[in-house]
């Protein structure tokens, strides 16, 4: 629709048209790099919406793998109750137009292994998962035999059915043995043949690609049961519902099954959940978060992209300033002139759009892989489906071109503004007059608007107002007091006011910018550079002279390489924004991953406690807590049972939302555990933990309690506020008291309660499946825990130091940072295309200049030099810019503790360096060709061409 | 009619000449076309001259020019310059002479736009390695001297034709080269104007410079002691004449 416009025109204006093709024809290899700058924008924002895809289409790939026809599940408190909910449902199933099948599954956490011939664990998985269901059964739930992955007979006594993951993992097939070890018992199995991961082979509710599932005949897991320890969870028996449609549609009916299933019952049961349309909601969220993430990092590129386009454009006008004069004296309007310029810009917007949208593409591939690995552990690895969306890339050409095209057409119609004398003796426009009442005007309603905005904003904590609202009464007041005071001060005091707010503004107002998303970083990068800009621009002699001196004033390479970008105020404000907004986001970027990975000690302290490491393990067959307290090298070990929970805060606008608990004992709180960022009333971090210890209706729960997503947390709660924990399996619920807040940046803890509180409420479930252990001074954290995982691998023993624990998260941490500075790093390519574009230009606009030069003696080396002077010059300062801009930034932010409690500010000079270095050195290879070029340019040709 | 040819009618002895060309040639080639700009030309000139290189459009006269200053290659023949076999020094050689010995001035004044009036005029002082501070006092001085003493911090586009070619004057002189081409000064000017510049370039002349003008304008052609005529990229004429300055005063 567009496009509309300039079609018209090209069909109804044939000299518009031509002048239009001729002009973009006529120097094939600028043209190119135009595109190149300008498809960047366009495959930046593509890119993103991409990764959204892939990562969408992976998650909702869980839905035909690990699901299937599952679309319901309920939690069972026994297999008694599980056989009256699945009878009561299959009556349901024969009227209902909702739902076509219910499966009673019973599964159980245990741990799986290959022996050798003298016992020892050949291969072993910690955390597989038996599964017990009737393959006949299994095979007809929900209508489609195939998508249940289920075949064969149901495995005998003594033997099993393996998925293909844990297949895999153990190296085992068909006539293997296996063994199973649950509730203190080993169970030998024979494995009769092996399943794809698909459907209910595949079953596997949660996050992460694996289902480590095996299947064994029923009773089988009744009967391991029954000499179970006191301290071992039972096994967790669900009732599948299958609704209507193929395995992605059936969640379009959750909430007519759900209804159905309430009204067939009369009650809503306990444990039920939709498992599929929450696992496909996920994928909608975390598709969506990622789009935004690289959208709106890479936002800094596109704006360097449209830099990029408006100085070409100027530079376009500048070139054929005589032509344009020319053309309008012989009768040509100056919408014409508009119109051919747009006519030009359209063509390079469409190719560049198209180009840009195949390149994004690959972008998104590229990204959403590293991604995928970043975030795929060894546990929950998430197996990368590519998948592009054709509305993804529809959106993304479309947003680019309309970015490009609106750039274009906008700067026509400035461009096009000529004096035709002028233009034709091509003589410089006059300095505007000092106030234009257009400018004052326009002043004063940005003045007012900004003003209003920021009235309402700050006292509402609106974060756009409260920091870009001053920032336009700033820009507006330029214009009107401009007619009483020199610009270049007005224009340098309210840039330097300007700069200082959007630094400060979150410090001094933290209220507004309480849980702010990434846009808003966005917005304070662009205020920024756009003030350090405006800044440098309108100071650029007094820099010249600084350089000029530090640089030798008798160099004459560096007196005309630096009188070019001083003259030329525009085009370096320009180049200098492109460089400085894509340095600062990666200077900043760099500054905040290292400070995070700096910090693996005060980190392991902060999650540790008193602790050096953890065991985990599972629920069915917990590593016995009083072992592990009689080992020498162990001083002490606290006994905590995590289990999953729902909670109902004033902050979860009444639903329930999943999160965990965790019980907590004696030991846990005597030996030192996390510290507490709000005590609340009481009076340190122990006297809360022992009211909680004493106390069953009250927790503690970190500041990352119920937050999804990165970055600093949203609203957390505060003590004195009261939460609902209910147990999704059987519905019952407790009102808890918030005691205290913890600050612990890592979400490894759910909301604490006492043991007791917790066993109250989850009965038998709540085991201690996860240990802290302190070891003694003269033992090794790390070899203790390889003891424990090889002394408790039938117990699914997970043993890890905190060290390693913290180690691990902040290494993917820091790949994230990375993969976002090479995103960020896609706005370089557009800042240095950018510099190469305009020194090209350079070279052919100023032939003549050099071509004098030459004849007057300048040595052709010289030309060269003042040329790499000149982009050296232009690149170091907006890399100055940049770089300053993100360190005071992020100093200032960490200063606020906006990323946490006493994280110290440090700068990875080495890293920054380094960026820097790569910026500059690169900035000036793509200088290298055109410099060289102009050195060629002998005196005589460049004379007669010119004259 | 060749230069050797034409001797100068009072001469007694033959000075050095200051520029002497021979048998030089000069082919542009565009595809497969070839047009012949210069085709064998021999000239001579000596120190203090005032020479007027003219002829129709098109005839090789600013060829010739670019040529015999070195500011464009030759294919045959030889050309010194202050003693200097131009043509066979490297690029940066034959750089470092055009900046101690030649002065340029150009139809379309060609200063460079970023530079001020004083900075343009200390370039060439610049390159022919005086220090900063001298080459500023020179610039200013010849400025000054040339009546734009009040347009020193001024850029070109702040200046009229008249200025700014004036400008070009000075750049061409305040090295005090030996030898100055000029290729249509007065081209861009309006008659007034050009009077001005010429009359200026006259005085300059009879302090000394030798000066070597292509011009197509016959009243400025009077003016010189010597006119040369070029056509068909040959030396049709060579004629030593007395100086009128009536068409330059007009």
């Amino acid at each position: 629709m567009v496009s509309l416009p300039f079609l018209f025109l090209a069909a109804r204006r044939p000299v518009l048209r031509r002048l239009a093709l001729r002009n973009a024809a006529r120097r094939p290899r600028e043209t190119a790099l135009v595109v190149l700058g300008s498809l960047l924008g366009t495959s930046i924002i593509t890119g993103s919406m991409v990764v959204g895809d892939t990562l969408d289409a992976s998650l909702r790939q869980g839905a035909q793998t690990k699901l299937g026809p599952v679309d319901e599940l309920v939690s069972t408190s026994s297999a008694t109750e599980q056989g009256e909910l699945t009878v009561a449902l299959q009556a349901l199933d024969d009227d209902s137009e909702a739902i076509d099948g219910v499966l009673a599954l019973t599964t159980l956490p245990a741990a799986v292994a290959v022996l050798g011939p003298d016992g020892e664990a050949l291969r072993a998985e910690p955390t597989a998962t038996v599964v017990e269901v009737d393959f006949g059964a299994a095979r007809a739930f929900g209508g489609d035999p195939a998508a249940t992955g289920i075949e064969g007979p149901t495995p005998a006594p003594g033997r099993t059915v393996v998925g293909e993951d844990l297949a895999e993992e153990l190296g085992v097939g068909g006539g293997a043995t296996i063994v199973v070890y649950a509730f203190a018992r080993q169970l030998e199995l024979a494995v009769d043949r092996v399943v794809a991961q698909r459907g209910i082979a595949g079953f596997s509710p949660g996050f992460g690609s694996r289902s480590p599932n095996l299947f064994v005949a029923p009773g089988t897991l009744a009967e391991l049961a029954q000499a179970a320890p006191a301290e071992a969870a039972p096994p967790s028996t669900l009732v599948a519902v299958s609704n209507r449609g193929g395995p992605l549609e059936g969640a379009d009916a959750t909430e007519e099954a759900t209804a159905a299933i309430t009204a067939h019952l009369g009650t809503a049961p306990g444990g039920l959940s939709a498992a599929k349309s929450e696992l496909l909601a996920d994928a909608e969220a975390v598709g969506a978060e990622f789009t935004e993430l690289f959208g709106s990092i890479g936002f800094f590129s596109v704006i360097a992209g449209v830099l990029l386009l408006v100085n070409i454009f100027v530079m376009l006008a500048q070139e054929r300033k005589s032509e344009m004069g020319m053309l309008r004296a012989v009768g040509l309007r100056r919408a014409g002139l508009v119109g051919s310029f747009s006519l030009e810009g359209w063509m390079y917007a469409l190719v560049s759009a198209l180009l840009g949208t195949l390149v994004g593409i690959g972008i998104g591939r590229v990204v959403a892989g590293v991604a995928a690995d970043i975030f795929g552990g060894a546990e929950q690895s998430l197996e990368l489906t590519f998948a592009v969306d054709p509305a993804s890339v529809e959106s993304g050409f479309t947003v680019g071109f309309i970015i490009s095209l609106l750039t274009v057409a906008l700067t026509s119609l400035s461009i096009a503004r000529v004096n035709v004398i002028r233009a034709i003796r091509d003589l410089p426009e006059p300095a505007p007059p000092r106030t234009r009442l257009r400018a004052l005007v326009a002043g004063a309603g940005i003045v007012l608007a900004a003003g209003a905005w920021t009235a309402w904003g700050i006292p509402g904590d609106e974060p756009y107002a409260t920091l870009a609202g001053p920032v336009l009464v700033l820009a507006g007041l330029v214009p009107l007091l401009s007619r009483f005071l020199p610009r270049r001060l007005l224009v340098s005091v309210a840039a330097v006011a300007v700069l200082a707010w959007a630094i400060s503004a979150f410090g001094v107002l933290p209220d507004a910018f309480e849980g702010v998303e990434i846009p808003i970083f966005v917005v304070q990068g662009v205020v920024l550079t756009a003030a350090a800009v405006a800044l440098a621009t309108r100071n650029q002699e007094a820099v010249g002279a600084v350089v000029r001196r530090l640089g030798g004033g008798r160099s004459m390479a560096v007196r005309l390489g630096l009188a070019y970008p001083l003259a030329r105020r525009f085009r370096t404000g320009m180049i200098l924004a492109m460089y400085s907004l894509v340095v600062f986001t990666l200077v900043f970027i760099v500054v905040l991953s290292n400070l995070f990975s700096s910090q693996i000690d005060s980190f392991t302290a902060d999650v540790a406690g008193g602790f050096e490491l953890q065991v985990s393990s599972n629920a069915t067959n917990p590593v016995p807590v009083e072992e592990v307290r009689s080992r020498d090298d162990v001083v002490a070990a606290a006994a905590l049972s995590d289990a999953d929970a729902e909670f109902l805060t004033p902050r979860t606008e009444g639903e329930f939302e999943p999160w965990f608990v965790t019980g907590i004992d004696e030991v846990f709180v005597g030996q030192g555990p996390t510290g507490l960022g709000d005590v609340g009333t009481y009076p340190d971090a122990d006297a809360a933990y022992r009211a909680v210890l004493a106390d069953p209706g009250l927790t503690i729960v970190s500041d990352f309690f119920l937050q999804d997503g990165g970055g600093p947390p949203e609203e957390p709660l505060e003590p004195g506020e009261r939460i609902t924990l209910r147990d999704p399996v059987s519905g019952s619920a407790r009102q808890l008291t918030i005691a205290a807040v913890s600050d612990s940046s890592f979400a490894e803890a759910g909301a604490y309660v006492s043991q007791d509180s917790l066993r109250e409420l989850y009965g038998p479930r709540a085991t201690a499946n996860r240990i802290l252990v302190a070891t003694s001074d003269a033992a090794d954290p790390e070899e203790v825990a390889a003891e424990l995982n090889a002394a408790y691998l039938a117990n699914g023993a997970e043993a890890e130091t905190f060290r390693e624990l913290v180690a691990t998260n902040l290494a993917s941490q820091t790949q994230f940072f990375r993969l976002m500075q090479g995103y960020l790093a896609l706005g370089l390519v557009v800042g240095i295309a950018g510099l190469g574009v305009v020194m090209v230009r350079a070279v052919r606009e100023r032939r003549r200049q050099i071509g004098v030069l030459r004849a007057l003696g300048y040595p052709s080396g010289a030309v060269r030099r003042a040329f790499v002077v000149e982009s050296a010059f232009v690149a170091a300062e907006g890399i100055f810019i940049g770089t300053t801009l993100a360190l005071i930034t992020a100093w200032q932010l960490v200063g606020n503790d906006t990323f946490g409690d006493d994280l110290p500010f440090a700068v990875p000079w080495a890293e920054v360096a380094l960026l820097v270095v790569v910026t500059f050195v690169v900035s000036l290879l793509a200088t290298a060709a055109p410099a060289q070029q102009a050195s060629r340019i002998r005196p005589a040709v460049a004379l007669r061409l010119a004259d | 009619m060749t230069a050797a040819a034409a001797a100068p009618a009072d001469a007694t002895a033959t000075p050095v000449p200051i520029l002497s060309a021979r048998g030089v040639r000069k082919t542009y080639r565009s595809g497969v076309e070839s047009v012949e700009a210069l085709d064998g030309v021999d000239l001579d000139v000596a120190p203090g001259e005032f020479v007027a290189v003219m002829g129709p459009s098109g005839s090789g006269k600013t060829t010739l020019l670019n040529c015999l200053s070195g500011l464009d290659d030759i294919d045959e023949g030889t050309v010194m310059v202050d003693g200097q076999p131009i043509h066979e020094l490297s690029d940066a050689r034959r750089t470092r002479h055009r900046a101690a010995s030649m002065g340029f001035v150009f139809q379309a004044f060609n200063l460079i736009p970023v530079f001020t009036a004083v900075e343009n005029v200390e370039l060439p002082l610049l390159l022919a390695g005086r220090g900063p501070k001298e080459a500023r006092a020179r610039a200013e001085e010849t400025l000054e001297r040339l009546g734009l003493g009040e347009r020193l911090r001024h850029r070109p586009p702040e200046l009229s034709g008249g200025e700014q070619q004036r400008v070009t004057v000075a750049r061409a002189i305040a090295g005090a080269p030996k030898l100055v081409w000029a290729d249509e000064p007065t081209g861009n000017l309006d008659t007034e104007t050009a009077a001005g510049v010429m009359g200026l370039l006259t005085d300059l002349h009879a302090g000394g410079l030798t000066l070597l003008l292509v011009t197509h304008d016959q009243a400025i052609g009077a003016s010189a002691g010597r006119r040369v005529v070029v056509r068909d990229g040959r030396i049709v004429s060579d004629v030593h004449q007395p100086p009128s300055n009536d068409g330059v005063m007009a």
